[in-house]
């Protein structure tokens, strides 16, 4: 390229990009890398948060103690039915993965995902005390089990609903385009607007719910401090607010399959149902893939419903992993040993997104 | 008896009439090509012949059965789509069978049907690859795969061929006239390429503007067009118009030096006309006067000539042969009269 007079510095294509990314990289490595470590760093001491920030040197290196201290106990065991329903529907799982590939109905990827998460399904739920053991700590499985099922009932919840409304929703009439807006407005609301509206919702005496309820003759169900049900009171307004996102996405995967799809499939006999099914669930696959990861990595992170509606009760049933490492954190002032959950969470998200990453980039045979 | 009768086929979209009173008849195993400029409604036509548009007015019967209301799936017929709408998730094979899987037929005998239109298009090789991993050509042909396996009495193709490179074109065009031969089905085509529809029809359908301009065989069309626009759409390069008008009971043609003799029985003087002449009935004359040659293209079997007359108007003459005519030349125009049409210039009908 020829220069400019006026021009002193002449940038290659490569420096230019540097000085691009930079900013980035900046407060990247600052606001997430740094932190990460440092995080990482705090698990492997016992770290009062008070004491540190009064003297800097009232930290005591610990190694591994905070997440044996976390995660373990006194004589711990193993058994291959300690928890009989888990591992069973584990081993059901391993042999299902394996006669999937074998009969060449899903990919190595999706096989091999399955039958890890079926392993794990078996063997861990498998730990516990021998006699006269106990865990160090007893509430952080039973809130790791408390995440795991938010999660498993709203990641599907939130999918399922989306699914549906953006099938319904996917057309150019006015009306479509104004419930697909309404559809999506809650999903800018912030967490305590939501819990807010929700727990008004909820509330046994002038609750919308409630009402109804005694309407049909019912009594009315309190929702939120009553154990079989706080955990399910959450998930639907978790549901509620986290629709709009996938809703948006299955539209766009749904605007992609072409209309000739489905005037092929008209002369073919399948309309409607048939055509949901055969033509539009097929084509969807890869945007169901990602809204369902997405939607796991975002919930394990579930904080404000539980915090605000439940204050993760009653008797512990809706304690979810973040609220758990808040707590340890910032009120019982334990840094160290909230930081090393902190990073047990890290690596059960992080798998997510690997599994994200590497389905994104499958190519489907 | 698989025929296709239309009767007073009317389409609108809310105040718009895109169709306008259609009457058609189209006989058992014959091969009807709808042909028009875009916008004619040829492929809203045959839509409405696959179900895949409501009829607004009139009736459709298919095999004598009443149709106009029936679903897609009910009629008995099978499209092949300009863009192959092949299911992208299915295996070729699948993609054959699948009609035939959704109206309950068991998979054995599906097998045996993809089986024997997959060997009918050699595409026995291909039947377990998804549509991605197939050529434009591969997709066109399974696309004509899926039709066969139906078996319906009447095969609808909107422009199919209209998505593949010149070559291959050819190629289609031939192994769809030859699919024709073999099964011997009713077959209705949509295109706007006047070469496809000359080249496999038995009967050819002009349409312009939502209504029926002609209807007959190519070569009745292309020696006795009804009007000015079938003549000067079917017959490549196009036929060439002169404006003129009646006078003294002759011809006056503005271009031409000496009014050409005809035996036509003409309408009163004044009266608007239009002189036409194909291409391939004149010929360059160097020696004579009246047009400026603008340029020459020489395609080796054939040339063509694009003429300048004095009144502006141009006029392409296909000359046979290698051409040794150079451009600029000012040349003048033989052509026996009786080859020429002539139409009225303001209703664009034929005078016989």
């Amino acid at each position: 390229m020829p220069r400019h007079p006026g021009q002193r510095f002449a940038l290659s294509q490569r420096q230019a990009a540097v000085v691009l990314l930079l900013p980035f990289l900046a407060v990247y490595g600052l606001f997430l890398v740094y932190p990460f470590f440092k995080g990482v760093w705090i698990s492997l001491h016992d770290w009062n948060l008070m004491e540190v920030a009064f003297n800097p040197d009232a930290k005591a290196y610990v190694g591994l103690e905070n997440y044996e201290r976390v995660m373990w106990g006194r004589n711990i065991v193993w058994g291959a039915l300690a928890s009989p329903v888990l591992q069973i529907i584990g081993l059901i799982g391993v042999c299902l993965s394996l006669f999937l590939h074998r009969t060449g109905r899903a990919g190595r990827t999706t096989a091999l995902t399955m039958g890890i998460a079926a392993v794990l399904l078996f063997v861990l739920p498998g730990f516990h005390p021998g006699e006269e053991g106990r865990w160090f700590d007893r509430r952080f499985w039973p809130t790791v089990g408390n995440t795991i099922l938010f999660v498993g009932l709203a990641v599907p919840g939130v999918t399922v609903t989306a699914l549906l409304l953006a099938a319904a929703l996917n057309g150019e009439t006015r009306a479509k385009a104004t419930l697909r807006t309404l559809f999506f407005l809650s999903q800018v609301l912030s967490v305590t607007v939501v819990t807010l509206i929700w727990q008004i919702m909820f509330s046994p005496r002038q609750g919308l719910i409630a009402n109804l309820t005694e309407l049909f003759g019912g009594t009315p169900i309190t929702w939120l401090t009553a154990e079989g049900f706080a955990m399910a009171a959450i998930v639907i307004a978790t549901i509620w607010w986290s629709l709009g996102i996938a809703m948006i996405l299955f539209l766009a995967g749904l605007q992609d399959i072409s209309k000739d799809l489905y005037e092929a499939a008209a002369l073919d006999n399948a309309t409607g149902t048939q055509a949901f099914w055969h033509i539009t669930l097929p084509n969807l696959k890869r945007t169901i893939t990602v809204v369902v990861v997405l939607q796991i990595i975002l919930h394990f992170q579930v904080f404000g419903q539980s915090h605000l509606m439940t204050n993760g009760g009653p008797n512990d049933s809706t304690q979810v992993l973040v609220r758990y490492i808040y707590q340890t954190a910032f009120r019982d002032s334990d840094l160290g040993r909230a930081s090393a959950m902190a990073v047990f969470l890290f690596v059960i998200m992080g798998s997510f997104s690997i599994l994200q990453f590497v389905l994104g980039r499958e190519k489907d045979q | 008896m698989s025929g296709v009768q239309l009767q007073n086929i009317t389409k609108t979209y809310g105040n718009v009439q895109v169709i306008h009173g259609i009457d058609l008849s189209i006989s058992d195993g014959e091969f009807c090509v709808f042909v028009g400029p875009s916008g004619c409604g040829k492929s809203t036509l045959m839509r409405m012949v696959a179900g895949l548009e409501k009829t607004t007015g009139g009736s459709i019967n298919i095999g004598g059965r009443e149709v106009t209301r029936l679903d897609p799936s009910q009629r008995g017929v099978a499209m092949v789509f300009q863009t192959y709408a092949l299911y992208p998730h299915m295996t070729v094979a699948e993609n054959m069978g699948f009609g035939l899987k959704m109206n309950g037929m068991p998979k054995a005998e599906v097998a045996e049907k993809v089986n024997e239109a997959a060997r009918i298009l050699q595409l026995e090789p291909l039947l377990d690859r998804k549509p991605k991993a197939l050529s434009g050509g591969q997709r066109q042909r399974v696309a004509i795969g899926r039709t066969i396996v139906r078996g319906p009495e009447v095969f609808l193709f909107d422009e199919p061929l209209s998505n593949l490179d010149a070559e291959l074109r050819v190629d289609m065009r031939v192994e769809i006239a030859k699919l024709h031969k073999q099964i011997g089905a009713t077959m209705i085509y949509v295109t706007h390429d006047q070469v496809e529809a000359m080249t496999l029809a038995d009967k050819i359908v002009v349409l312009r503007a939502g209504r029926v301009e002609q209807v007959g065989a190519p070569m009745d069309l292309y020696n006795d067009p009804d009007n000015r626009f079938v003549a000067g759409f079917i017959g490549s390069p196009a036929m060439n118009f002169l404006k003129g008008q009646v006078e003294d009971g002759g011809l006056a043609i503005s271009a031409l030096d000496s009014a050409p003799a005809t035996d036509l029985r003409l309408p009163a003087d004044g009266t608007g006309v239009e002189f036409g002449l194909r291409p391939e009935h004149m010929r360059v004359d160097p020696a004579g006067r009246g047009f400026r040659l603008d340029l020459v293209e020489k395609l080796g079997g054939v040339s063509y000539a694009y003429l300048e007359a004095r009144t502006g108007e141009r006029l392409v003459v296909a000359e046979s042969g290698e051409s040794d005519l150079v451009d600029d030349m000012e040349v003048g125009l033989s052509f026996d009269p009786a080859q020429a049409f002539l139409f009225d210039a303001q209703t664009g009908k034929r005078i016989r």
